[in-house]
């Protein structure tokens, strides 16, 4: 009752997005109220496309502005193997490695009985009809080292066994770079699991 | 080891109070209700984190404050380091030599403790899960892995039995993730299995000579563990996982049809025996009260040679439960070695000389006079 129902209504949007509460989001409708006209207005624009304008790639699941998405379409990419990844947000982290030319497929999620997310609830049959149409070699499975994740990898790996495509998990242990001495001792436990013949 | 300072704040009926400790024995007397077993409590929490009366943290803060803390200073190997825990209405917060510890097992194990009140005396006859609560904390404070497989075991479990649940309801049979679920937890299940036997080895063989000297040399103790499945403690870990693997196989239809998971450490037990006979239901009150005082005093010794330092010990009013006998047999094993808090309404009938020497701290209402 204090605010005019316009700022009212903004200091109501701010409060959905994550991260925010009722504090901030008074500070950032304010500040919007006294930015440009221009910069509102971009601002506006850009909410409005992002949502518009990006879509799930009807391939891989990656966001994307045309479909299917760039990567999808890349012809020099290897396309018989395919990174299952639970986030989009990972498939750019994978990307800006360089290093890796196969495909991609994004999970959205990860299996959770507890959350009532099951095999259905995440992109899982699109990737089994995938395996069926393309010529699948190998199938990385790059979800989180948690609970979850592990889970979904195993439950993917089972699925896809019978069809003789090859399915890897990719490694956790010590992070490059790092100092053994931080590490705390479950990594390296599992790195001590891990270790390869030099 | 020992607690050399304890500072509270908002801490139940604590405003404020900041207390040396004697190394030794620490009495502390009051009347009902005045804060004896709340000071106990915040030595008890310092060491494990979490109370063991009530599992909501919320109750710890003193009435319309914001934030309680424990601040204790403790002495280990000749060295001295703060621990400090911080409870607020959003959260808990460890601190290990002032740096925040977001691992549990990477906080419990600093400080050991071991409590022995009134309720303990039903570790033998009271239902599984305080003899399972039992082993998961003291063998969680001598190995801090521990821990860390039972919280993944009990996160899976809690996986499993959702799975489970929604299979039974809607008779969705999609038995791949049953079967991942199961491997996950058989994995975690098998090492608390095996980390348990071990545990088992190490009580029996400190409590037997315990027991027998507290039941003048009249009764042979054995504690056996009793699983859900058909294993022997000499097993492996990998022999557990495919026992385990077995069963799981054999009874998937049962479990669905209850919706539950019916087998692993969650439903373990412990049997006691006295002379070959169970104790929980062949025992006289007597025999269960010295099997738990057997037991509770084996884990000094346990604790010992596992660290290489006695823990702190908390008899948190228990010296009146036990008879004369009983308590000088207590009051004789830790005489010395063991700092030792004892609280008490007062200790006119306890006529012993480790209690003569100790430091009295009277509390009324939240204060303590030294």
């Amino acid at each position: 009752m204090y605010y005019p129902e316009p700022i009212s209504k903004l200091i109501d949007s701010f409060t959905k997005l994550p991260g925010i509460g009722p504090k901030t989001a008074v500070r950032l409708a304010f500040f919007v109220i006294n930015m440009n006209d221009d910069d509102v207005m971009d601002f506006a624009n850009s909410l409005v496309k992002a949502k518009r304008e990006l879509s799930h790639c009807s391939i891989c699941g990656h966001i994307t502005d045309q479909d299917p998405c760039s990567i999808c379409q890349d012809n020099s990419r290897n396309s018989s193997v395919i990174c299952v990844v639970q986030d989009p947000k990972d498939v750019i982290a994978m990307e800006k490695m360089k290093e890796f030319s196969g495909k991609y497929h994004v999970l959205h999620g990860a299996i959770s009985p507890m959350d009532g997310i099951g095999p259905e609830d995440i992109n899982v049959p699109d990737l089994i009809n995938r395996l069926k149409d393309e010529e699948v070699d190998e199938l990385i499975l790059a979800t989180n080292p948690n609970i979850e994740g592990e889970a979904t990898a195993m439950y993917i790996s089972r699925l896809v066994k019978p069809s003789g495509v090859r399915t890897t998990r990719i490694a956790h242990g010590l992070p490059v770079g790092g100092d053994l001495e931080y590490a705390d001792e479950v990594t390296l436990s599992k790195a001590i699991e891990g270790r390869r013949d030099l | 080891m020992h607690i050399q300072q304890l500072k509270l704040k908002n801490y139940r009926n604590y405003q404020k109070l900041d207390i040396p400790f004697d190394d030794k024995v620490n009495v502390i007397i009051g009347e009902n209700a005045q804060g004896k077993t709340n000071l106990m409590e915040a030595i008890y929490l310092l060491a494990f984190t979490k109370s063991h009366r009530t599992p909501r943290d919320k109750e710890l803060i003193s009435w319309d404050e914001e934030y309680a803390k424990i601040e204790g200073r403790v002495t280990k190997r000749k060295q001295s380091f703060p621990l400090d825990i911080i409870i607020s209405r959003k959260g808990k917060k460890a601190k290990l030599n002032h740096i925040e510890q977001k691992r549990l097992s990477q906080y419990i194990g600093a400080l050991n403790v071991v409590m022995f009140a009134p309720e303990d005396l039903t570790l033998v006859k009271g239902p599984p899960h305080i003899r399972r609560r039992f082993i998961d904390m003291e063998l969680g404070q001598i190995q801090p892995k521990y821990v860390y497989h039972l919280g993944h075991y009990q996160k899976i479990l809690k996986q499993r039995n959702h799975l489970l649940k929604q299979m039974q309801r809607k008779g969705k049979q999609d038995k791949t993730m049953l079967q991942v679920l199961t491997d996950q937890l058989i994995e975690h299940a098998a090492i608390l299995l095996e980390r348990r036997f071990m545990f088992l080895e190490l009580l029996r063989k400190w409590a037997k000579p315990i027991h027998s000297g507290i039941s003048r040399q009249m009764e042979n103790l054995d504690i056996r563990y009793n699983p859900t499945i058909g294993v022997s403690e000499e097993e492996n870990k990998e022999k557990i996982e495919t026992i385990y693997s077995n069963k799981f196989n054999e009874i998937q239809e049962k479990e669905i049809d209850r919706g539950t998971t019916l087998i692993g450490p969650h439903r373990d037990d412990l049997v006691f025996y006295v002379n070959d006979k169970d104790v929980q239901v062949y025992g006289s009150q007597g025999q269960q009260r010295t099997t738990a005082l057997s037991v509770k005093l084996a884990e000094l010794d346990l604790i010992y040679n596992e660290v290489g330092e006695y823990p702190v010990l908390l008899l948190d009013d228990v010296l009146s439960e036990l008879d004369n006998y009983r308590q000088s047999h207590l009051l004789n094993t830790i005489q010395g070695k063991v700092q030792t808090f004892v609280s008490t309404t007062n200790v006119d009938g306890i006529n012993h000389e480790t209690l003569k020497r100790a430091e009295l701290f009277r509390v009324r209402n939240g204060i303590i006079d030294i």
